[in-house]
């Protein structure tokens, strides 16, 4: 192998990976294949039981895959039992071991590396130092806030340089206040020591915010791999668009030449002209536009929808006006603060909504022949 | 209020079936045995007195006590890998598991010693294969004597050992293993390192346990022993019913009680000890 393609090539490999547990109806994860560069942060991201913690728990060898291979660094692990894979795990309930002061936790994996005992009690408290807890060194893991107790479990994990950092929802079980914190020192930390990391999470915010790519599954195969943006802005599948992100759901025929009949009567111009026939569009709220009355669509905007007001939603920072139209119930998303005649309507007040005829995402009725 | 009613049935039970007759008793252990061996009613210590006079008594005390703890002890280290089976064993299993490690409590004791002489005795199915194979001449002495106490002994506490230690680690988290391994550790440094420190309070717990049951067994020591092993609650036995010395058979039944209720505030002392340090 050359030194070129042994940069090339992906630090975490995972190769139709399958695990079917005995007596279950599907298999829990099923042909997931995936490729990470080192230093990079992996999201799995999808709803309960779609399969991505059994993924994440077959990479760190605490589940044995009925199919595949995992491959790091070039190196098949798959037959590798956990204690000789070298990877730093963070547990959704943290798994201190309560019998041993915070030093004590993150000095076991430097222990039974073999390390002396000088040498680990250092290199400890330089990993409790690098989530800023070296002053709570010496408490045992009850004496710890949440917070606390997860910053321990993250030094642990570090504390052995992980060939492979794995966070399985690490932040679940903190409130909401402090989630937002620590998912970016989780982030900087990640991007500063250059681990490569695979993050579980059912968050899609978290996953957009902290990942280099993300891998949106769906009862157990990968619907799409691929950065942040791209996953919000060009979904691949239907569920990816529904999953990740709120949408309005327009239903219709898509004719050739790239128009779009709604279900309600409305003639939309949508792009994606392969797939002429029964189609399911997805708009989302913040490529709606609210026109004023009597407002022509701005130049390019091809869409241009009236409706009714049906319900507004205020959430502090946006307000979702939720229209009646021709092609069903439209979302559009209008800053709190931004000034319009918006402010006034009640409910059954008319309303002009435009689009771009590329924000439709549009994508073949589930049910009809793909 | 309501609370008090409901426990009411039950407080009557105690009342009855165990205060009064332990009030009884005390009462008893006070009165006088004449040198006629009858009976007379008194206020003394004089039967306190004389068993703790007498060398006799404290040679039993030590001789239970050491039977009980090592009994137990071996009790627990038996129970222990059934225990860790039973919590390892998938959802399905685990009943069934559990069930077999409890089982001879759902036998009467009796019943088990009689089995087990049947296994140990000299004629009893252990010698036999042994002598037929010529491994032996003599049979083993196994029955009617401290080695039977033993035998029958661990076997009847182990069921109760079992019992404990399914609960103690039933709430000892799995992930804290799956966190040892992903940081290197192989299985044994897992069970030396986390499982057993975490299971200790439970294994001390099961132990003294076995060790309050065993100090007061009865019929293990009565049946295996053949008359020829003494100890504490034989000797109350004898002493009521043989000797028909019923202040000192109290006396003695009641000191018998008095050490059990230390050990168990003894238990109540190690809950208090503060957590091993790593």
């Amino acid at each position: 192998m050359t030194l070129a393609a042994t940069d090339t090539a992906p630090h975490l490999r995972l190769d139709g990976l399958v695990r079917h547990y005995a007596g279950a109806p599907a298999p829990a994860v099923d042909r997931v294949s995936l490729g990470l560069p080192r230093g990079a942060l992996l999201a799995l991201l999808g709803p309960s039981g779609c399969g991505k913690t059994t993924t994440l728990r077959m990479i760190a060898g605490l589940e044995t895959p009925d199919a595949g291979r995992i491959l790091v660094g070039g190196r098949d692990v798959t037959a590798l039992p956990p204690h000789k894979r070298h990877m730093g795990v963070v547990f959704q309930s943290y798994a201190l071991f309560p019998h041993m002061t915070a030093a004590g936790n993150v000095a076991f994996g430097l222990e039974m590396q073999g390390m002396p005992r000088a040498e680990r009690a250092r290199r400890a408290e330089a990993a409790l130092e690098l989530v800023g807890l070296a002053a709570l060194a010496a408490r045992k893991p009850r004496q710890l806030s949440g917070g606390q107790q997860q910053r321990v479990a993250l030094a642990r994990a570090l504390a052995i340089e992980p060939d492979l950092l794995l966070l399985d929802e690490p932040l679940s079980a903190l409130d909401a206040k402090l989630r937002e914190g620590v998912r970016d020192e989780i982030r900087a930390l990640q991007q500063r020591l250059g681990t490569t990391t695979v993050f579980v999470t059912h968050d899609q915010v978290e996953a957009l915010a902290m990942a280099d790519l993300v891998a949106v599954m769906n009862a157990g195969r990968v619907e799409q791999l691929a950065a942040p943006e791209e996953i919000f802005e060009r979904p691949a599948t239907r569920f990816v668009a529904t999953f990740v992100g709120r949408a309005a759901r327009i239903r219709g025929v898509l004719e050739p030449g790239g128009v779009l009949r709604a279900e309600g009567g409305a003639a939309l111009r949508a792009a994606g002209a392969a797939l002429v026939g029964q189609v399911e569009a997805f708009l989302r709220p913040h490529r709606v536009r609210l026109l004023g009355a009597g407002e022509a669509a701005p130049a390019g905007i091809e869409n241009l929808l009236e409706g009714t007001l049906a319900r507004r939603v205020y959430t502090g920072e946006v307000v979702s006006l939720e229209a009646q139209t021709a092609a069903g119930p439209v979302t559009a998303e209008v800053h709190a603060s931004a000034e319009g005649a918006w402010r006034e309507m009640q409910p059954g007040a008319p309303l002009r909504l435009a689009f771009r005829a590329n924000d439709l995402l549009v994508f073949p009725a589930q049910g009809a022949a793909a | 209020m309501i609370g008090w009613l409901l426990a009411l049935p039950a407080l009557c039970i105690l009342g009855i079936a165990f205060l009064w007759p332990l009030a009884a008793l005390f009462r008893i252990s006070l009165n006088r045995t004449l040198d006629s061996g009858a009976m007379e009613v008194a206020v003394t210590g004089e039967s306190y007195a004389k068993l703790l006079g007498d060398d006799f008594t404290w040679q039993l005390v030590w001789d239970t006590v050491t039977l009980a703890a090592s009994a137990s002890a071996m009790a627990v280290l038996l129970a222990l890998p059934v225990a860790l089976l039973v919590r390892a064993a998938s959802p399905r299993w685990r009943g069934v598991l559990a069930l077999m490690g409890i089982a001879p409590l759902l036998i009467s004791g009796t019943a088990r010693l009689v089995g087990w002489m049947a296994i140990l005795g000299d004629q009893g199915l252990i010698n036999v294969v042994l002598q037929g194979m010529g491994v032996i001449g003599e049979p083993l002495r196994m029955i009617n004597n401290w080695t039977g106490v033993r035998i029958g002994l661990v076997e009847s506490l182990m069921p109760y050992a079992v019992l404990v230690l399914l609960a103690g680690l039933g709430r000892l988290d799995g992930r804290l293993e799956e966190a040892a391994a992903t940081l290197g550790a192989n299985r044994v440094r897992t069970f030396f390192r986390v499982t057993l420190p975490l299971a200790a309070p439970a294994l001390l717990a099961a132990w003294l346990l076995d060790v309050v049951l065993g100090i007061s067994a009865f019929i293990t020591p009565k049946l295996m022993g053949g008359g020829r092993v003494f100890v504490l609650a034989t000797e109350i036995y004898d002493l009521a019913l043989e000797s028909v010395n019923w202040p000192a058979a109290a006396a003695l039944a009641m000191l018998l009680l008095a050490g059990l209720l230390a050990l168990l505030l003894l238990r109540g002392v190690f809950s208090w000890l503060p957590g091993r340090r790593a």
